[in-house]
C-alpha cells in the first residue's frame, strides 16, 4: 500500500469514525445555534462605547457586542472540547495502526483532517446564525478571526488532551475559555483589552473578530499576525506531539 | 450494604483525587472563578436586562462553579467507569453497592468544590446569609452531580457527554433568576437554588417555597444520579 493510498484510508476511517456518532454532529449545531440566538435576543440595547484596534473608538450597543462576540466564545469552547477527544482518540487507536504499518505521519494528517473539519463545521453553523442575527461591517475580516479562534482552541485544546487525562483537559479548556474570551477580550466589561490580554491566545482573533465586525475599513493587520502565528506555532506543536505520542509506542 | 460501599467510596474519591493536577484544579477553579467572575456578573446581567446587584452576582459565580465542576466529573464517572463498576458488581458487591459508593465519592468531592466556592465568596464580598449560601452553593453541586450521571448513563461519548453539559451550563447562565428579563426556561433546575443563592447573597431570606423546590430537586437529582449509577453498574454494553 502507497503512502498516499494509507493516509487516505486513515482519513476515510477517522472521518467515519466521526460519523458514527449524529449525537456530536447534532450538538455541533445546536449548541452554536442556541447560545448565540438566545445571548442577543436577551441582552438589551444599552450604548456602550468601545476601542478598536489602531486607536479607533466607536459607540455600539451590549446587544451588538454579543452579536460580534458570541460567535467566537462558542466556537472556542466547541473547538477545544473537539481538539481534546480528538486527540484523546487518536491516542486509543492510532498507535495500533502504527503497529499494523501504517507511518505516524499519515494517523496525525488524518487526525488533523478530523479536527479542521470539525472545526470548520462550527465556524460555518456560527458566522450563520450571528449573519441571521447581526449585520458585521466586514464579514470576510471577521469570519477569519472565527476560523483563527476555532484554530487556535483547537489546537489548545488537542495539547491539553495530549498532556492530561480528560476529566482535568475539560476543566482546563472550559476554564481557559471562559476567562480568555468571555472575560479578558470582551468589549463588554472593558472598553479595551488591558495591558496583560495581549499574551493569552485569543487577543488577536478577537480584536481581528471585533475589529470586522464593526469597522468597514480593516485597522487590525498587527493582530492578524500574531493570531497566524500562534495558529502556526501551535499547529506545529500539535502535529510533534501527536506523531510523537503515536510513533514512540511499541 | 454501608461497611462494604464505604472503603470503596474511598477507592472512588482516590481514583479521581490521583491525578495531582485534577485535585489542584478542583481547588483553584472555583476559587478563580468566584474571584474572575463576581466583578464582571453584574454588568453581564444588566446588560440582559436583569436587576442583579454586584453582591448577589459574586453568590451566583460561586454556585456555577460548583455546578459545572460536579456536573462534569460526574458524567466523566459514569461514562468512564462503566467496565470497572460491572465488573465490580458482578465480582460481589452489587449494583446497588457500586452505586452508593459513586454517589457517596461525588457528593463527597462535590462537598469539596462547593466548599472551596464558598469560602472565596466569603473572603472576597461577605455573606449575608452564610447558611443559606452554603446549602444553595452544594445543592447547585448535588443538582448537576445528577444532570451529569444522566447524561453519562445515556451517553458514552465523552466529547458528546461534556457538549450536553455545557449546554445545560448554557441554559443555566442565561436563565438565572434576575439575571434577564425574559420569563424563558423558569423550570431550569437550578432555579429555586439561585433565588436562594441571589436572596442569601444580598443579606436577604427566602421563602419556604424556595427552599421546598430546592430541596425537592436535590433530593430528584440523588435519586436520578443513583439509578444512574445503578444503571451503569448494571447493564452490559
Amino acid at each position: 500500500m502507497t503512502a498516499l493510498a494509507r493516509t487516505r484510508t486513515a482519513t476515510t476511517m477517522a472521518f467515519r469514525d466521526q460519523l458514527r456518532r449524529p449525537l456530536m454532529l447534532i450538538l455541533i449545531v445546536v449548541i452554536p445555534a442556541y447560545v448565540i440566538t438566545q445571548a442577543i435576543a436577551q441582552t438589551l440595547a444599552t450604548p456602550r462605547r468601545i476601542g478598536l484596534p489602531d486607536g479607533v473608538f466607536i459607540t455600539t450597543t451590549m446587544k451588538d457586542l454579543h452579536g460580534a462576540g458570541m460567535g467566537g466564545v462558542v466556537i472556542a469552547f466547541v473547538a477545544a472540547l473537539l481538539g481534546v477527544f480528538v486527540m484523546q482518540s487518536a491516542l486509543d487507536g492510532d498507535r495500533r495502526l502504527v503497529v499494523a504499518g501504517f507511518r505516524p505521519g499519515e494517523t496525525v494528517m488524518a487526525r488533523l483532517l478530523v479536527l479542521l473539519s470539525g472545526t470548520a463545521l462550527v465556524v460555518a453553523v456560527a458566522a450563520l446564525v450571528t449573519a441571521l442575527n447581526f449585520s458585521a461591517a466586514n464579514w470576510p475580516a471577521l469570519i477569519v478571526s472565527l476560523m483563527l479562534l476555532g484554530l487556535i482552541y483547537a489546537a489548545i485544546g488537542a495539547l491539553a488532551g495530549a498532556l492530561l487525562d480528560k476529566l482535568a483537559a475539560t476543566y482546563v479548556m472550559l476554564f481557559l475559555v471562559m476567562t480568555d474570551l468571555g472575560v479578558v477580550q470582551t468589549p463588554m466589561f472593558h472598553v479595551t483589552p488591558g495591558r496583560l490580554a495581549v499574551l493569552l491566545p485569543g487577543y488577536g482573533p478577537s480584536r481581528v473578530m471585533y475589529d470586522g465586525a464593526f469597522s468597514g475599513p480593516f485597522h487590525a493587520s498587527a493582530e492578524l499576525l500574531l493570531s497566524l502565528g500562534w495558529t502556526a506555532a501551535l499547529a506545529v506543536a500539535v502535529a510533534i506531539v501527536l506523531r510523537r505520542a503515536v510513533g514512540d509506542w511499541g | 450494604m454501608l461497611s462494604a460501599a464505604l472503603p470503596t467510596t474511598g477507592a472512588f474519591v482516590r481514583e479521581h483525587l490521583r491525578a495531582p493536577l485534577t485535585l489542584a484544579l478542583l481547588v483553584a477553579i472555583p476559587a478563580f472563578f468566584v474571584l474572575i467572575f463576581a466583578s464582571v456578573l453584574g454588568d453581564f446581567a444588566k446588560a440582559l436586562g436583569g436587576t442583579l446587584a454586584a453582591q448577589s452576582a459574586t453568590a451566583v459565580s460561586a454556585g456555577w462553579a460548583a455546578a459545572f465542576l460536579s456536573g462534569t466529573l460526574a458524567f466523566f464517572q459514569v461514562s468512564s467507569s462503566r467496565g470497572a463498576d460491572r465488573r465490580l458488581a458482578s465480582a460481589g458487591l452489587g449494583a446497588w453497592r457500586v452505586a452508593v459508593a459513586r454517589i457517596a465519592a461525588a457528593l463527597a468531592i462535590g462537598i469539596s468544590v462547593s466548599a472551596v466556592a464558598f469560602v472565596t465568596l466569603w473572603l472576597r464580598s461577605g455573606i449575608g446569609h452564610p447558611l443559606h449560601a452554603a446549602v444553595a452553593i452544594f445543592s447547585f453541586a448535588v443538582i448537576y452531580i445528577g444532570l451529569g450521571a444522566l447524561i453519562g448513563a445515556f451517553v458514552k461519548g465523552a466529547l458528546e457527554g461534556s457538549l450536553m453539559v455545557l449546554l445545560l451550563f448554557s441554559l443555566d447562565a442565561f436563565s438565572s433568576p434576575e439575571m434577564t428579563l425574559s420569563g424563558a426556561f423558569a423550570w431550569t433546575p437550578t432555579r429555586s437554588a439561585a433565588e436562594l443563592l441571589i436572596a442569601a447573597g444580598g443579606g436577604h431570606g427566602s421563602p419556604s417555597a424556595d427552599w421546598l423546590g430546592m430541596a425537592a430537586v436535590a433530593v430528584g437529582a440523588v435519586g436520578v444520579a443513583l439509578a444512574a449509577f445503578w444503571v451503569a453498574a448494571r447493564t452490559r454494553s
